[in-house]
């Protein structure tokens, strides 16, 4: 069952062979399909009552940094090869400020522009805190929808909004092949060329694990990583 | 026929002179009735000199003569008839029409010192010549830098809230004191004082000061409970040394006091080993320079690293920069830039207002020793490295004008402001906000109606660049791409510099008006708004424990009016965050009104009084409403009950800001409560307590003792006076005129 998401990828990486390129070479590679899942008890969502803005933030906020689905699954958690350069996206990534969150929670994008939305009309702000790329505090009222902002170097990088302390949210620059996993813990990486390579999973509070894995063309090797949750 | 008239001339002459000189030369200004007197004895000498032989006199007085007498000097007999008249009539009506000033205290400023004073139960000889620090020091000279830093790190911990950073006696408390609190680097304090004598006005503070010297007004605390003998003689050594004035040393011959300029410079050659210096490797000359500069002062907040982390930084808020982030507040650069070496110069130069970086200007006046210093500070975060900060283009200025203002409030609506700044501006964020700096330190909006206190400076510029840059590290961010119209950021800077003006003005007397008829309870009423209001500063109490080092009320706005029955006050705070226990706050918030308890014999210290001489005090809280109380001490707090509850208030709270209206009868029937006595002066001063930053007993906002008078209701008189005078006057012309005419038929 592919989701949206690497349905997208394979039609991206389609319309990149018919332009030439590099891509075909990827296309005769393999994927990369699995699991990332939690041990041990994350800890229990905060629910935060909401005292302003409430016609665009809801009543209640329920905050969970480390989302665990089904079967112990954990979302959020970004997955990718290290060894390997990853393609070009076809769209500039988005990060959307909606309901009084960030969605997606985890942003994973290569290293260029995000178009970050204002869906909510009140005042939001995008506070980073980075140290490869500058750290940025700028408003975007609520007649700003839309503007762009430039992460030019790899890095995990914290986002908030001071005027919702409860917003919470990561972009991930990789230069990687990188995929986030669903809600229920899994994931799929499309045309990583054949052979050995690192695959690493990075979850901003749970941390970083990485595995060797072996990949044929037009195969699908099988991966499960297992992160420890924290007390 | 010129020589006579020379004499008159010269005489006039000599008076005006003399009157300029008294009057603008002579610092500090004189008072009136110090002139007045200088200017009678100059007159009474330049009688004598034209008076000394009748040819003299005689040519003295042949031009007033002339003008009495001479038909040809008709025109300005009559000029001078009218003109000086009306001169006395203006004077009768400044006289009448003058406005209350509070008295003039005197008092002992360096009153005579004991010979020995007990401490911790040991006995100190204030005349000993040699500190034990100085001892050792002069024993093995590598202490020096030992007691020098301890020295440091106690002032800076507890000395810099009021004597402040540059030792001048501008601390961030320092403008709410009177008496002012000591300029160290004035030739007229510790230069002419010994170390002896410092020990004592350390140890003893205030309360241990003399009669004359008014102990109940100082804030200077008596030290010895909190501080070591040790500590003190290592604080008097390190303020000795930064000053570079030698202490006067009894039974020696005086030493004269270093000059200025050396004074200045020492301030940097000689503080260098105050702080263990950051073990460095090869460093290029100028960076060498501005870390000595950096060791010798900005270390004692920043810390040696850099990193925000010196001995008085846990006591400040906001906290000292931590400069190993390249995270700086006032730039003129974008989002996420760090500052260019001008931004940086600014502020050193310039200080932050409403926080505990102070204006070196004065100190560093050297642009060499400034680059040096900038140099040495953009060295702590790696960022600096070929880092070419982009600026922030501001569109062009737009003039303050109401249209501006009108489109500011507009945009300041739409793009927000009031979720943090509050609806008023007065830095009140909406209820749930958990504002925090990029370090995790709460941190508090501006108070938008308080532009004194913002960090990068007052003027619409200033205010337009903060806009136009943010703040970064703290939640202020940049609106630069974030307006309508590019232009709108100069329409809110107008609208934000329409709420206050640049600096509020202090009062040093409180003028309870008469009123006739009815005295409005509700706070909002319009009756308040004709009232003009007194303002008074407030500072933390730094004293008893537990201390106050960031006290929320800064200032208290009075109103006051009384009847024949009844003095009224009306009171204005801002605090950001309303706290009733009622409705779920740990602790309330207090506004207190502090009188002498009983009558006005004596003032009682101004920190809630003492056992001998207590204090009686108008409190209002939320919920619990008006009250009374006495103390006797700070924290011994008694509230009256039942019937000795003679007061009564009403309060509202609005957009940040408490409004309450207290009144209570001018005479009751307890003893200990303070009787109102019209028409005097009487000492009065000020508490505020904000329960949500914990502030509770000790902990508080505090003034000190300013005046308070009753005034009579207003008369007539200034209508009446003055044509009274005005007619005496004529009277006298005339009588003058006549007299003159018939003597001189008689004798010429």
């Amino acid at each position: 069952m592919p989701s949206i998401a690497s349905m997208l990828v394979v039609a991206l990486v389609a319309t990149a062979a018919l332009l030439g390129g590099a891509a075909p070479a990827a296309a005769q590679g393999g994927s990369i399909v699995g699991e990332v899942k939690v041990t041990g008890t994350p800890p229990a969502p905060k629910v935060i009552k909401v005292n302003k803005d409430n016609q665009a933030c809801g009543d209640e906020k329920k905050i969970a940094e480390v989302m665990v689905g089904p079967g112990n699954g954990l979302a959020n958690a970004v997955v990718s090869v290290t060894d390997a350069k990853g393609a070009k996206p076809a769209k500039k990534p988005v990060l959307d400020q909606k309901g009084c969150e960030f969605r997606p929670m985890v942003v994973v994008m290569p290293p260029g522009e995000l178009e970050i939305l204002n869906s909510d009309g009140v005042l939001h702000n995008i506070h980073t805190f980075s140290t490869a790329n500058p750290s940025i505090n700028k408003a975007q009222p609520k007649f700003k929808k839309s503007m762009t902002e430039k992460f030019d170097k790899p890095e995990v990088i914290k986002i908030q909004c001071d005027a919702h302390s409860w917003m919470l949210g990561w972009i991930v620059v990789t230069e990687n092949p990188a995929a986030l996993t669903d809600g229920k813990g899994a994931f799929r990486l499309e045309n990583v060329p054949p052979g050995k390579h690192k695959v690493e999973v990075l979850h901003p509070v749970l941390g970083k694990q990485s595995k060797e894995v072996e990949v044929k063309a037009g195969q699908e090797a099988k991966v499960t990583f297992e992160l420890a949750a924290k007390r | 026929m010129a020589r006579p008239r020379g004499k008159f001339l010269q005489a006039v002459l000599v008076l005006v002179v003399a009157f300029l000189i008294f009057e603008y030369g002579v610092r500090p200004p004189m008072p009136f009735s110090l002139l007045s007197l200088y200017m009678a004895i100059t007159l009474l000498a330049v009688l004598v000199y034209v008076s000394s032989d009748s040819e003299s006199w005689r040519a003295f007085k042949a031009p007033i003569w002339a003008t009495l007498t001479e038909p040809g000097r008709r025109r300005r007999r009559l000029g001078l008839g009218v003109l000086l008249p009306l001169l006395v009539g203006y004077y009768a009506y400044s006289q009448a029409t003058a406005k209350t000033e509070a008295p003039v205290e005197l008092r002992a400023i360096h009153p005579a010192p004991p010979t020995s004073i007990a401490f911790r139960g040991k006995t100190i000889d204030l005349q000993a010549t040699d500190t034990p620090v100085r001892k050792e020091i002069a024993q093995n000279p590598a202490n020096r830098a030992k007691h020098l830093q301890a020295g440091g790190a106690v002032y800076i911990r507890n000395c810099v809230y009021c004597h402040g950073d540059n030792l001048d006696g501008k601390g961030h408390f320092g403008h709410g004191l009177n008496p002012a609190p000591a300029d160290f680097t004035d030739s007229g304090t510790i230069a002419q004082l010994s170390e002896g004598f410092l020990f004592w006005r350390i140890a003893k503070g205030g309360p241990g000061l003399p009669k004359e010297s008014t102990p109940w007004n100082s804030a200077m605390p008596a030290w010895e409970d909190r501080l070591t003998e040790e500590q003190i003689w290592q604080v008097i050594y390190y303020l000795y040394e930064t000053t570079g004035y030698p202490p006067r040393v009894m039974d020696h011959a005086a030493v004269p006091p270093a000059p200025g300029p050396a004074r200045v410079a020492s301030l940097f050659g000689r503080g260098t080993d105050v702080l263990q210096p950051r073990e460095a490797g090869a460093q290029p000359a100028d960076l060498a320079r501005g870390k000595s500069l950096y060791e010798a002062k900005c270390a004692l907040c920043h810390g040696v690293s850099g990193k925000g982390d010196g001995p008085a930084a846990e006591l400040l808020l906001p906290r000292p920069r931590d400069f190993t982030a390249g995270k700086y507040k006032i730039r003129t650069t974008a989002s996420g830039q760090l500052p260019t070496d001008d931004d940086l110069t600014r502020v050193i130069r310039e200080g932050m207002p409403g926080t505990s970086m102070p204006a070196w200007g004065s100190v560093i006046k050297d642009a060499k020793e400034m680059q040096a210093l900038v140099a040495y500070v953009k060295s702590f975060a790696e960022g600096f490295k070929g880092a070419r900060p982009e600026l922030t283009k501001l569109p062009p200025e737009v003039k303050s004008s109401d249209a501006s203002v009108k489109r500011g409030q507009e945009m300041f609506e739409a793009i927000e402001c009031h979720k943090c700044h509050g609806a008023a501006g007065r830095g009140d964020p909406a209820p749930g906000s958990d504002l925090k700096d990029d370090w995790g330190t709460p941190v508090r909006p501006a108070n938008l109606t308080k532009p004194w206190t913002f960090r990068g400076g007052p003027e619409r510029k200033d205010v337009a660049a903060r806009l136009g840059t943010g703040l970064m590290g703290t939640p202020m961010p940049t609106f630069i791409d974030s307006v309508e119209k590019p232009e709108d950021i100069w329409h809110l800077a107008n609208y934000v510099r329409s709420l206050a003006p640049d600096r509020p003005s202090w009062a040093a007397l409180l003028q309870v008006r008469a009123a006739s008829g009815e005295v409005p309870s509700d706070p909002n009423h319009d009756f308040w708004r004709r009232i003009p209001g007194a303002n008074f500063p407030l500072v933390g109490q730094v004293i008893a424990d537990p201390r106050n080092f960031n006290p929320t009320a800064d200032l208290i706005t009075v109103r006051a009016v009384h009847t024949p029955g009844e003095v009224v006050f009306h009171l204005t705070w801002d605090d950001p965050t309303p706290s009733e226990p009622a409705k779920g706050a740990p602790k309330p918030d207090m506004i207190a009104l502090q009188f002498p308890a009983g009558g006005l014999a004596e003032r009682p210290y101004f920190l809630m009084g003492d056992g001998a001489k207590p204090v009686y005090l108008l409190t209002w809280t939320p919920g619990a409403g008006a009250g009374e109380a006495t103390a006797a001490g700070i924290g011994k707090l008694t509230p009256q009950s039942g019937e000795a509850v003679q007061v009564k208030g009403q309060a509202v709270y609005d957009a940040g800001q408490y409004r309450v209206v207290l009144r209570r009868a001018l005479r009751t029937p307890n003893q200990a409560d303070f009787q109102f006595p019209p028409g005097e002066f009487f000492p009065i001063a000020f508490w505020a307590w904000d329960g949500s930053e914990g502030e509770e007993g000790a902990r508080a906002a505090v003034s000190s003792w300013y005046y308070v008078r009753l005034e009579a209701p207003p008369s007539a008189r200034q209508f009446v006076i003055p044509p009274i005078a005005v007619l005496g006057a004529v009277l006298v012309e005339l009588g003058l005129v006549r007299w003159a005419r018939r003597r001189g038929r008689g004798t010429v």
